[in-house]
């Protein structure tokens, strides 16, 4: 470690890589066997095991960062370009639901009455709680950036009190969501109109939770001066996955919610 | 009435948290070879034998 000559990071071997390969096996085999033959063991297992690859990988990075100083300049411009990367790939993800949601609203078939929405479904009022989960969101992007230029600002105070703010935003989104599903008139088999809202609000809401759970994350570690005035990566990146999850929110609002 | 105001909205409720990165980083710098996956301590080496094992079970 201290007779590297570059300024790049050669990681000690870790066994995370393999733990994840495999929980990722498990997992998939597990939804095969729990949609097929009623099963859950494969599956349960093949989450815990991603969740604890998950949170030693990551824990691990914590420690090569700021407790071993490895995350030097070019190290962070790496970590930038794929985290960037990493939300390209997830906004073709929602790109594809987005696909089957126009494919199937912009010409109704006959055997939807030649409507959207389709004869006799009940769509949920846009100007309800759907709004209320809109200016949440935009809400948090706003108190996430309070909390960025506290951080910058080395107002120790200001920072945690607008993260806490921005990460109780966002479970009170997923708390307004879970009460709108449960409360929905139509369900997932309800037709073509049933999958395109479920499935494409459903990883939307997922996304909400992987974000809030960063952003827990990142709370802790500003709570314990992880990050300094110049150097919080993490936190930079929680941001802009809230603001992706944010930005992925608006166009589900006005183009399923409202449009549709 | 103002120097109680302010002395209740300065009240932390919580304790003062101690900033333990310095400790941290003289554990994770000390050249003993362990890798950062294990060099935590003994928990680390439990919660790796144990996610180890619950892969290996499940293949």
């Amino acid at each position: 470690m201290a007779h590297q000559t570059h300024a790049y990071h050669m990681v000690d071997p870790s066994p995370w890589p393999l733990t994840g390969a495999t929980a990722a096996l498990l997992l998939t085999s597990g939804l095969a066997m729990w949609f097929h033959y009623n099963s859950t063991t494969l599956m349960a297992l093949g989450l815990l095991t991603t969740l604890m690859t998950m949170m030693q990988w990551w824990r691990d990075i914590v420690r090569e960062s700021t407790f071993q100083g490895h995350h030097t300049m070019p190290v962070q411009k790496g970590l930038r370009y794929g985290m960037i990367l990493f939300i390209t790939s997830e906004v073709f993800f929602f790109i594809g639901f987005f696909w089957a949601f126009y494919h199937s609203s912009l010409a109704p078939t006959p055997e939807l009455g030649g409507n959207w929405p389709p004869t006799g479904i009940h769509p949920l009022n846009p100007f309800e709680v759907p709004l209320l989960n809109t200016a949440v969101l935009l809400a948090s992007g706003v108190t996430i950036t309070w909390a960025h230029h506290s951080l910058m600002a080395a107002n120790r105070n200001q920072s945690i009190q607008a993260l806490t703010i921005t990460v109780t935003l966002g479970l009170y989104f997923t708390a307004l969501q879970a009460m709108e599903y449960y409360e929905a008139p139509f369900t997932i088999a309800d037709g073509v109109y049933g999958s395109t809202f479920f499935v494409a609000t459903g990883f939307h809401g997922l996304h909400v939770i992987i974000g809030s759970t960063f952003l827990i994350v990142c709370l802790l570690r500003l709570i314990k001066f992880h990050f300094t005035t110049a150097h919080h990566f993490g936190f930079e990146a929680a941001a802009w996955y809230g603001h992706f999850v944010d930005v992925v929110w608006l166009f589900l609002y006005i183009s399923i919610y409202w449009w549709g | 009435l103002r120097q109680i105001s302010q002395r209740t909205i300065s009240t932390a409720s919580r304790r003062q948290v101690k900033n333990r990165v310095p400790e941290m980083q003289k554990i994770f710098q000390e050249d003993n070879g362990i890798p950062v996956h294990l060099k935590g301590g003994v928990i680390d080496g439990l919660l790796y034998r144990t996610t180890m094992a619950l892969t290996v079970f499940g293949k």
